[in-house]
């Protein structure tokens, strides 16, 4: 125990350090920077080349938006201007809104040029993917919900007025996905809740807003289970006695996931009812029915009283211990 | 403490610390900071840091299961972002530190993320999460008052305390490159003491420290083979431990003599046997030593589990028309207890079983094969065809090589009491200390119904599923107001599962009060029992007058095998219509069939509506409204399960200015269940009288088990800013639960199932000079249940309403 807080302080005290280090290499800069400091990321825009027709360079685009272009240097998609061996077509604001030589003849005509606002789910995250389809993160687009459902990339991540530094997302998680979720809010403001208003985990821990392969758009472990596995490490087994549901129906087939009135997150107020759904004899249940002693109107309402290690046991066929 | 006294409380607050920093607020003028540019950076920073009180009343476990807020100094929030101006940082282009509750709130959180343009990535996270949970009506085995001495259970048997430290690091070597390089690593533990409970000769409450621990590793290599088609290949290795030990320390009565005894938790009149008390007077209560008890008890186990995964991925849109995702990954896990121990001595009563010994290796496997496709075509720029396939295969054998052993006492003297928590162990069966005839006072003592001496068992179970899953579907895009698409899931699903008992070598003893010649003084009992006056097959009658039974096949329940195989068809139909730019309606809808279900609740008949309609008549006005429908059902003849989940939201937003903002919403959730239930239960007024109408039922009642559960949730939210300075917001949160259950005793409080869970806010935040604010927040949490939890003939376990109200006082400064 005590190594593995030594582990977590070291790792807390380890990335202060990285911190420190950071902030003094930037004060070590400093003075060799001075010089430089004139020479702000303004005028590396002339590294841009627009040498492709039709495309005319972020510094035409700067005359007239120029609100736009120092927030847009700032953001993490100047680094494309950073690349000597892209093209036009590659960086800067015509890296995504295409070549802008038609729009600067005619400003006033917004179909010169493409904008993002009013363009269709599939053509915004077109462009989008053009870079990010390699992420890891994007891997599964073709199978994302979101996209589907008319959700496309802007409609969570704003490139020029993000509120978060990090993925420059409209909003923080998770105010943004209960923006559209309405109905994950009241369940994470049930007594039994996963600890996501708190900031201890975050929607996307669990769901992957740009696609997956499961239902739900929900991440599996890197042990392709389910995802719950992942903190809920005591639960994943293998078992020699796994309780089957868990495994075959997945733990939503007695848990709810986001929060809810009942301990534990159970989908009843009462776990012997839950039990009992399942384990009343009958030829179309998989499972065995309660034995003639399970008195449920004494000691045996609790199921868990007796069955306590009920998501799997080595030792156990029946989950008592 | 109420909401009207909180309220009270808050005024007096703002009122002391508002004028304190009036004149402070009215000389500054911009709390906003553009940060600070150091050499070529440019450095911000915020930190908020005070202090938080509390003051909760009533029930102190559910308001910390709850919320678990406490008094004290908090670091409520610190960020520390650094960014190069010109992009080229020497070490880093950008840096985002953040952190918050540190200093001893539940929940403590540290976020790195380090990059450097195309030369790396570094994310880091850090979690730490105190897990207070004492919800006492979970496991709860409500003891009736008329035990004397009543004998409530006021903490959950099944109370934790754990403390989770999650720990995650991502880095990403040249990201931006065509040959790319992922390494990653994660460390996650629990720990902590928990309140768990085992069923050993009796229900006994057992004191549990559970340590698992998880170490991951990550490699990736990602490659871009041409444009726009990348190729990834993934290492993952997983390894957990867990070291959980339990122990009983709960000896809450005596034996004569002042032996200590633990006679479990449930007190109901019958258990542990009827009148345990002999003497009350004494500290503490000395009882029966016939009565079923536990003098000790241990257990450990360390399980420990390697799972190594490979992952090849595919990613392409290469072509104009056409993109694709595809992977397969192999997943493999062996978890082994190699030295798993379980001892307890005590009394069953039933079996005069003394003392128990249980262990053994298990060994369990797990092979997971999964493989996944799916693709786009783009037939026109508004047609497209789409499909996915998921394969997914694992199989879990796993064999568990039990050694058992019960032991037994000796005789009583002469008109003692048997079976008798203070009759000493026998000595270990012998000729020399329990000759033939066996009635000699140091032979063990059985009962016609104990358990064998001593057992030898291999315990094996194959648990399997093969699953492919293929969805179709057709998009085409009517106009820029609508788009529509329909199609077709199908899903083909076998499940294996297997079990097989098998004893190797089982030893039955003589010895016994009742023993004589015809039942080989006690020897032939259990699985060696007498049929029609004769020892079964492979039960075998030693010279020293033990029985033992050498390969005993697995018979009747010892055998199951069950191949089920389940086809799904579905009907997937989606709409998205945009009558106006400033409307969109988003429908999504699921018409799904399976032909068995391999579980009562397990529906057969899917029905899904997700209707999401986006209204934003101004830029700053938007209002939201969603219908979620899920039904599902499995009324086939004696299951009879209908299942349903209906939800209907709304919610608005209004910014009119920059210095007002609404944000309010209101949430309806209907929850049911219902399914044929099949139970016993008696000893109780007012219970079910339903014959069970399923043929075989080892129970003899039944009822409609219904679960209705309806859920109102209102939110509201104001931020208001009355002077450029001064930053306030209120607002208020309520679930209002009610529902209705069967009932299967009475005497279950039914909180859970009808409470009040409201928690208004407010905040007020002054600015005082460049960057340096002044906040006060009063949070208030009440639980109430609505539900009595006074229930008549049930030993008094006190309210679960708690209210609890939360005075923060804090410094923010941002530079």
């Amino acid at each position: 125990m005590g190594r593995v807080k030594g582990l977590g302080f070291c790792s807390f005290a380890a990335m202060l350090m990285i911190t420190g280090l950071m902030i003094s290499s930037a004060q070590a800069q400093e003075k060799t920077a001075e010089k430089g400091k004139s020479d702000s990321a303004a005028s590396k825009t002339a590294e841009q080349k627009p040498s492709e027709k039709g495309y005319v360079g972020s510094d035409t685009c700067k005359t007239c938006h120029e609100d736009v272009f120092n927030g847009y240097e700032k953001s993490p998609h100047y680094k494309t201007m950073l690349d000597p061996h892209a093209t036009a077509s590659k960086q800067g604001c015509e890296g995504c809104h295409g070549p802008g030589e038609e729009h600067t003849g005619d400003p006033a005509d917004k179909t010169k040029i493409f904008g993002f606002k009013g363009a269709s789910t599939e053509k915004v995250n077109s462009k989008c993917l053009t870079c990010h389809a390699s992420g890891p993160q994007q891997m599964n687009a073709t199978n994302s919900l979101h996209r589907r459902n008319d959700v496309s990339c802007i409609s969570c991540h704003s490139p020029h007025h993000a509120q978060t530094k990090e993925f420059l997302l409209v909003k923080s998680q998770p105010e943004l996905c209960y923006s559209c979720h309405l109905q994950q809010k009241p369940q994470f403001n049930m007594p039994f809740h996963h600890r996501v208003n708190e900031g201890l985990v975050q929607c996307t821990d669990c769901h992957n807003p740009h696609g997956t392969v499961k239902p739900k758009q929900v991440r599996t472990s890197a042990t392709q289970d389910a995802v719950c596995f992942t903190c809920h490490i005591d639960k994943q087994g293998p078992f020699v006695f796994e309780h089957m549901p868990v495994k075959t129906e997945g733990c939503v087939s007695c848990h709810t996931p986001h929060g809810s009135p009942n301990p534990h997150m159970l989908k009843f107020s009462n776990v012997n009812l839950l039990c009992l759904q399942c384990h009343t004899t009958s030829s179309f249940s998989g499972a065995p029915g309660t034995p003639s002693f399970h008195n449920q109107a004494a000691q045996y309402q609790a199921c868990t009283l007796c069955h306590p290690q009920i998501h799997g046991s080595n030792v156990d066929r029946t989950f008592f211990k | 403490m109420n909401v009207r006294v909180g309220i009270r409380l808050l005024g007096c607050l703002l009122l002391v610390a508002a004028p304190f920093f009036a004149s402070a607020s009215r000389a500054q003028d911009n709390t906003g900071t553009k940060g600070i540019d150091s050499g070529n950076y440019n450095i911000q920073q915020s930190v908020e840091f005070g202090y938080r009180g509390n003051w909760v009343n009533g029930n102190q476990n559910n308001y910390d299961t709850f919320v678990n807020l406490g008094s004290g100094v908090r670091l409520f929030d610190y960020t520390l972002d650094m960014r190069s101006l010109d992009h080229r940082g020497i070490f880093f282009d950008n840096l985002n530190f953040s952190n918050f509750g540190y200093g001893g709130d539940p929940n403590n959180v540290t976020r790195l993320r380090i990059e450097k343009n195309r030369w790396y990535d570094f994310r880091g996270v850090f979690r730490r999460d105190k897990n207070f949970w004492n919800y006492n009506l979970l496991a709860n085995p409500l003891n009736p008052s008329s035990f004397n001495p009543a004998t409530p259970i006021l903490n959950s048997p099944h109370s934790l305390d754990l403390v989770r430290r999650m720990q995650d690091y991502n880095l990403t070597i040249l990201p931006q490159s065509r040959l790319r390089f992922r390494l990653g690593y994660s460390h996650y533990k629990n720990e902590g003491p928990q309140n768990w409970t085992s069923d050993t000769s009796v229900i006994s409450r057992l004191n549990r420290v559970d340590a698992s621990t998880m170490n991951a590793y990550r490699l990736g290599v990602d490659y871009t083979i041409v444009p726009r088609t990348i190729i990834s290949y993934d290492q993952f290795l997983n390894y957990s431990k867990q070291d959980d030990t339990a122990r009983d320390q709960n000896f809450l009565f005596q034996l004569t003599g002042g032996i200590p005894v633990d006679l479990g938790i449930p007190f109901n009149g019958t258990t542990p046997c009827a009148a345990p008390i002999t003497n009350g007077g004494t500290t503490p209560p000395t009882v029966k030593a016939n009565c079923s008890g536990l003098l000790s008890y241990s257990l450990a186990g360390r399980p420990r589990n390697f799972m190594p995964t490979e992952r090849l991925s595919l990613r392409s849109s290469y072509f104009r028309k056409f993109e694709m995702t595809s992977s397969v990954a192999y997943s493999s896990a062996n978890n082994q207890l190699p030295d798993y121990s379980e001892l307890s001595t005590g009394l069953s009563s039933r079996t005069a079983q003394r003392s128990t010994t249980s262990g053994g290796p298990a060994d369990a496997k797990r092979v997971t094969v999964t493989a996944d496709w799916s693709g786009i075509y783009s037939v026109t720029e508004k047609f497209r065809i789409e499909d996915s396939f998921a394969y997914n295969n694992w199989r879990i054998p796993g064999v568990w090589n039990a050694v058992l052993g019960n032991g037994f006492s000796v005789a009583p003297a002469a008109g003692g009491l048997f079976p008798s928590m203070l009759l000493p162990l026998s000595a270990p069966f012998s000729a020399a200390t329990c000759p033939a005839p066996f009635t000699a006072a140091t032979c063990p003592q059985h009962t016609s119904s104990s358990g064998e001496d001593f057992e030898m068992e291999t315990n094996s179970r194959f648990l399997g599923q093969n699953s492919k899953t293929n969805n179709f579907e057709l998009a085409y895009d009517f106009s820029k107001r609508l788009s529509a698409r329909i199609g077709y899931l199908y899903e083909n699903r076998v499940v294996a599962d297997f079990f097989q008992s098998r004893d190797i070598a089982e030893i039955y003893d003589p010895g016994g009060p009742t023993g004589n010649a015809a039942n080989f003084h006690l020897a032939a009992r259990g699985d060696c029992a007498l049929v029609g006056g004769v020892l079964p097959a492979k039960c075998t009658l030693q010279a020293n007058g033990s029985i033992i039974a050498v390969g005993l096949d697995a018979v009747g329940t010892d055998t199951e095998r069950n191949l089920t195989e389940i086809h799904t068809n579905a009907a997937v139909v989606g709409l998205t219509f945009r009558p106006m730019d400033t409307l969109r309606i988003n429908g999504d809808f699921l018409f799904g069939y399976s032909d068995f279900a391999l579980f009562r609740t397990s529906p057969r008949q899917v029905q899904q509506y997700k209707i999401h309609a986006t209204y934003t008549p101004r830029p700053w006005m938007s209002v939201d409204g969603a219908i979620d429908l899920h039904e599902n059902r499995d009324n086939v003849f004696q299951v009879n399960n209908l299942a349903h989940g209906r939800t209907y939201s709304f919610g608005t937003i209004l910014s009119p200015n920059p210095k007002l903002t609404f944000d309010l919403g209101y949430n309806y959730n209907d929850i049911h269940s219902e399914a044929l239930v099949c139970f016993a239960a008696s000893g109780q007024a007012g219970l079910p009288t339903t014959p069970c109408p399923i043929v075989g039922s080892p129970v003899a009642l039944s009822s409609n088990g219904f679960y209705n559960s309806l859920q109102h949730f209102v939110y509201s939210d104001v931020m208001i800013k009355p002077m450029k300075a001064i930053t306030a917001s209120f607002g208020y949160m309520g679930s209002f639960v009610g529902g209705s259950t069967l009932v299967l005793n009475p005497l279950q409080p039914l909180t859970a199932l009808a409470f009040n869970y409201q928690k208004p806010y407010a905040m007020i935040q002054i600015d005082l000079y460049k960057g340096l604010s002044y906040k006060t927040t009063w949070n208030y949490y009440g639980y109430n249940g609505k539900a009595p939890s006074a229930i008549t003939g049930l030993a008094p376990i006190g309210s679960p309403d708690f209210n609890g109200s939360l005075a923060t006082f804090a410094v923010r400064y941002a530079f």
